[in-house]
């Protein structure tokens, strides 16, 4: 591999306080690295830790054991630049779809003036050009998450980490916002480590596609996915990968 | 459509009106026809002289409705307001630190319980029976009420939103004033409508002594010369008021709050 190492994750394992010694760990030992640039898919079932994972990267959890490097430094703490999109978008109900982008801009220290411009501009580059003063109650499932992503691009990230960002949408909007992500993917590179269950949704985003395993949440699986985007469902190398996957999960 | 919309809100309005209506014709006709005693039923006609009589001469004589009135608002305000004034800065601050939360709880729930009412006869001894005993025990049922609702808002703002404010660099203050703070408003809106409810109740026991002002002390006072139109008007003027400033607050939260609920509306 060419690229520079961007994340470093070293044996990094996870124990929650409650649990008692004799219960699996939720994270074994996880090692992985991730190069910059690189679009990284967790993929496993409800409780493998992916998620548990995604936080310690983020910052948002202290992991038991091990450490976790960006660009060589450890992280201690959220914020710096790792952007986040959760689930259930996690938009500030009480700001419009502008004031919720310019919310991130404004901690990083982007001028008055600067905020409004940039805001817009990325809402257009969700596709959201319009919406600009809707309230998130307003606003559909699917595009409350195209506000989180405009959200998340404000901080300018250097890394975007996304858990189950569409898992709350149904099949058509999922597949819409899958599109619309590597798309404005394509428009701004940034590292991502993206939390799924799905197969497929692995299979049509990812360069590499992690499997994990629960009890010890573990990996058993590392695969690249070199086939160019965008993906057809029907192209014969995913199907095969897609039996491999499956195998792996069992 | 909107003439659909504007015939469905004047259906709105005129059920509940001709639902009262017929409540208060078939009173009248009850009463005129003697199956109510008019002395415990004073007919609705009766209780309309009975309003202008008060407007006009008062009861007692001179002290007009209008002054009962006046009064009452101004014990009800100078007690809620003091309530809110100490209740949302202390809240915020036991809600936003779970250890002083874990303190104080016990002793909340304690005061909370107390009725209100029941503290009178100390209120007197503490305060006389002027004016003060009287804000003193508007003021502790509103305080305590407000205090559990505001530290309850904080403490249950989404978890959620903190932690996607942390990834965006928020600072502890920022995490406070810009996402705990609006997380928590509309059920401190909600906090301070249900004080102002306990107000409204505990006001007609703290008028009942000491006074001959007050819509609570017109009450009382109409009791003991079996007056039970007086009474009933009183009742009635304290019901208006409620009903007035719960819908003059509904505005002002969605003034505040235009992010609450508001989809539910046909077009506001």
């Amino acid at each position: 591999m060419s690229a520079a190492q961007k994340i470093d994750i070293a044996a990094v394992g996870k124990r929650f306080a409650g649990d008692p010694s004799t219960a699996p760990p939720v994270l074994g030992e996880i090692s992985l690295s991730i190069a910059e640039n690189e679009f990284v898919v967790l993929l496993g079932r409800s409780g493998c830790g992916k998620t548990t994972l995604l936080n310690i990267i983020a910052g948002l959890e202290k992991a038991s054991s091990g450490i976790v490097r960006i660009d060589a430094t450890p992280v201690l703490r959220p914020g710096g630049g790792k952007g986040m999109v959760f689930q259930q978008g996690a938009l500030f109900p009480w700001l419009t779809a502008q004031q919720n982008v310019e919310f991130a801009a404004r901690n990083r220290g982007v001028a008055a003036a600067a905020r409004s411009g940039l805001a817009r501009e990325l809402l257009a580059l969700v596709g959201l050009a319009g919406a600009e003063s809707k309230y998130p109650f307003e606003l559909s499932g699917g595009m409350q998450q195209r506000v989180a992503i405009a959200r998340a691009l404000a901080l300018d990230p250097h890394i975007l980490l996304m858990d189950e960002p569409f898992g709350a949408l149904d099949e058509l909007t999922r597949i819409e916002m899958q599109n619309e992500l590597l798309r404005v993917w394509a428009a701004r590179r940034k590292t991502v480590v993206f939390v799924t269950h799905s197969i497929w949704e692995a299979l049509i985003l990812a360069d590499r596609i992690v499997v994990m395993a629960p009890r010890p949440g573990r990996i058993v699986l590392d695969e690249r996915v070199t086939l160019p985007r965008p993906r057809s469902r029907t192209d014969r190398t995913l199907l095969t990968l897609y039996e491999g996957i499956w195998e792996a999960l069992q | 459509m909107t003439a659909l919309r504007a015939h469905g809100r004047w259906i709105a309005f005129a059920i509940p009106i001709a639902v009262i209506g017929a409540f208060l014709l078939s009173w009248e006709i009850a009463a005129g026809a003697g199956w109510l005693r008019p002395i415990l039923f004073p007919p609705p006609s009766k209780l309309a002289r009975t309003l202008l009589e008060l407007v006009a001469d008062g009861f007692p004589e001179g002290v007009t409705l209008g002054s009962h009135f006046a009064i009452t608002i101004e014990r009800i305000l100078i007690g809620y307001a003091g309530a809110l004034a100490l209740a949302i800065p202390l809240g915020l601050v036991i809600g936003w630190f779970p250890l002083l939360d874990r303190a104080t709880s016990g002793v909340v729930a304690f005061c909370r319980s107390i009725a209100t009412l029941s503290l009178l006869p100390v209120a007197i001894v503490w305060f006389g029976t002027g004016e003060a005993s009287k804000i003193f025990l508007i003021g502790y049922g509103c305080f305590w009420v407000m205090l559990s609702n505001v530290v309850a808002a904080v403490r249950l703002v989404d978890p959620l939103l903190l932690r996607a404010a942390r990834t965006m660099d928020a600072s502890r203050v920022d995490l406070f004033t810009r996402v705990a703070l609006p997380a928590a408003l509309p059920r401190i809106f909600a906090g301070a409508r249900v004080a102002l409810g306990v107000g409204f109740m505990v006001i007609v026991g703290a008028e009942m002594i000491g006074t001959i002002r007050g819509l609570g002390a017109l009450i009382m006072e109409a009791r003991t010369f079996y007056r039970s139109d007086v009474t009933m008007v009183g009742m009635a003027v304290l019901g208006v008021i409620g009903f007035v400033i719960a819908g003059g607050l509904q505005r002002v939260e969605h003034w505040l709050m235009p992010w609450q609920g508001r989809a539910s509306e046909p077009d506001a």
